[in-house]
């Protein structure tokens, strides 16, 4: 019984960002194009940075790379920019990791809006000058504005579930 | 300095060629892979769209499959809800079939005369073929508002097919797979469409704003004005060739944005949101070759209009009789009104009239009596010499005085 219990916690510790990072994909409540018209927010890209940077490990490359590709075709772009998007966040919390002695959040947290800036620019770039897309600029500067400010708060309840399930575990 | 540099390169060497402890590739090898599916996506070659066609089919299912308990979710709520504005919305049906039951003769004229009318002008679109498909996810983008359905090529649908929800305009085929297909909705802000501001007629191009509204991007005529403020109807008026024209997309309902022409909402009749299922169809031209059964048809449609016509005429002069014998009989009723008052009335001064006559006959009747009373009472009244008389105040004595005296009898 005890041994099905610490299955089931590790289960959950070790699964739970790819399986939200899927859900949030794959679910129709998609907070990346929200029904409010002044609210929007990139989960994927929150939930990939932060268990990047703070667990190694946790969402393996393989699955970052599929999910991009499921949220490219769930959503109707061109096959490939979202797993490179996604990738390339991994590589950003890669490098501050690294290059991190003392780690300190709101350091993380402007990293973070520097890191979706950059990739939001690759993005449009090559939606605009490749696939000749329209997009929506007001939208997409709300929807960067509310991921960097919500950063804080998931990374917080993030931080929460795992130390409840760690605690559990251990 | 040249230190720090060598860390810099450590570390970006460490971030993209390390392979973590359960990773099996690097990050640089499925960032190289990314670019390689991106450049190859950019090419039409059919290897490619073979598999890129096979990877979506796989998605598509897949997220068709996960957001089941999802949608099962939302569609008990929405049951639930339905449910409790179950009565309210009864009322409001009804009222609205009975406005609908009233306009459906009217309704009937106009399209047979539309369809007549357009086929004189060779502008008569009949049905190619009908489909019907399930709507397998509808998540937005934010790049790309559109539908996946559950027809593709192997169920006859092409690039270009129109998608109806019941008979309003929601998009076109953008995408077609075996299986599957992906429609571009009007909702799209890149979906540019030919449509006309009915009964302005007005042409212009729409596009779409947000999930429920649309935004007339182009008018034709330098101003619009609405001067009864009727409701501006928005439907695709045929230019192009992609749609054909008069079918229903929305409507304009602020007629005070119509001074601003970059300003015009236009809200769609379709909830994008709750669609279920889809209608896909494509129209080809009728040729106009009026042979015998065309002139057949003509007549045969030429003759339910003017009798449909006929009908509409008798029905409109029925309402007006109706009208003119209700306000008459209003009138009556008012006036027998009147007259029922006036009979009482004259009837009551009668009954009046008719006591002072009586009272006046009594007092004249007094009168005389009191007259040969005075005349004749001696010869009635009963003394001591004549005591086969009678006594005062009796009925016979009244009557012998009335009678000035005894009646000698024969």
């Amino acid at each position: 019984m005890i041994n099905t219990n610490k299955k089931i916690q590790y289960f959950l510790y070790q699964y739970t960002p790819a399986i939200l990072l899927y859900t949030s994909i794959l679910s129709e409540i998609d907070f990346n194009n929200s029904e409010f018209k002044y609210f929007s927010f990139n989960f994927a890209y929150i939930l990939i940075f932060h268990y990047s940077l703070k667990r190694e490990g946790s969402i393996g490359y393989i699955i970052i790379f599929i999910a991009g590709l499921f949220n490219d075709v769930v959503n109707g772009i061109p096959m490939g920019i979202s797993s490179l998007t996604y990738l390339l966040l991994c590589a950003a919390a890669a490098y501050l990791r690294n290059i991190t002695l003392r780690p300190n959040i709101i350091k993380d947290w402007f990293f973070f809006l520097i890191t979706v800036m950059v990739l939001n620019l690759i993005t449009f770039v090559y939606l605009i000058f490749f696939f000749e897309y329209k997009i929506n600029y007001f939208d997409q500067i709300i929807n960067i504005i509310f991921t960097f400010l919500l950063y804080l708060i998931f990374s917080h309840l993030f931080k929460i579930y795992d130390n409840v399930i760690l605690g559990k575990f251990n | 300095m040249e230190s720090g540099r060598g860390d810099f390169i450590i570390s970006l060497r460490s971030v993209f060629l390390k392979k973590g402890n359960q990773q099996k590739f690097s990050l640089l090898s499925l960032i190289l892979f990314s670019i390689i599916f991106l450049i190859l996506g950019s090419f039409n070659f059919k290897i490619i769209n073979f598999n890129k066609t096979i990877i979506k089919e796989i998605i598509y299912f897949s997220s068709f499959i996960a957001n089941i308990p999802e949608n099962s979710i939302k569609k008990s709520f929405i049951k639930t809800k339905d449910h409790f504005e179950y009565y309210n919305d009864y009322l409001i049906v009804k009222n609205e079939l009975q406005k609908l039951e009233n306009r459906d003769l009217e309704k009937k004229i106009i399209t047979f005369e539309n369809i007549e009318l357009k086929r004189l002008i060779d502008d008569y679109f009949v049905e190619d073929s009908k489909t019907y498909a399930r709507v397998l996810t509808d998540k937005d983008s934010p790049f790309l508002r559109s539908i996946v359905i559950n027809k593709g090529s192997k169920n006859g649908v092409k690039l270009g097919m129109v998608i109806y929800d019941d008979i309003y305009l929601i998009g076109k085929v953008v995408e077609v797979n075996f299986l599957t297909s992906r429609v571009l909705l009007i909702s799209d802000i890149n979906s540019k469409i030919a449509v006309t501001i009915q009964p302005l007629n007005v042409q212009g191009i729409m596009s779409g704003l947000d999930t429920q509204t649309g935004k007339m991007q182009y008018i034709k005529e330098d101003e619009l004005i609405n001067k009864d403020n009727q409701e501006l109807i928005i439907v695709t008026s045929g230019s192009g060739g992609i749609f054909k024209s008069g079918i229903p997309i929305g409507k304009i309902n602020l007629t005070d944005t119509l001074e601003n022409k970059q300003n015009i909402i236009i809200n769609f009749y379709s909830d994008f949101s709750q669609l279920k299922y889809v209608k896909i169809l494509s129209h080809t031209k009728e040729y106009s070759n009026f042979d015998r059964s065309n002139k057949k048809n003509y007549e045969i449609n030429n003759d339910k209009i003017f009798k449909m016509n006929s009908q509409k005429e008798n029905i409109k002069v029925l309402q007006q009789q109706k009208i003119i014998n209700d306000e008459v009989r209003l009138k009556f009723e008012l006036e027998n009104i009147k007259l029922k008052e006036n009979l009482i009335n004259t009837q009551k001064k009668l009954e009046e009239q008719n006591k002072k006559i009586i009272e006046g006959q009594n007092k004249s009747k007094n009168l005389e009596f009191l007259e040969l009373n005075l005349l004749y009472g001696h010869k009635c009244r009963k003394n001591f010499f004549k005591p086969k008389l009678f006594m005062i105040n009796t009925a016979e004595y009244r009557n012998c005085v009335l009678n000035k005296g005894l009646i000698k009898k024969n």
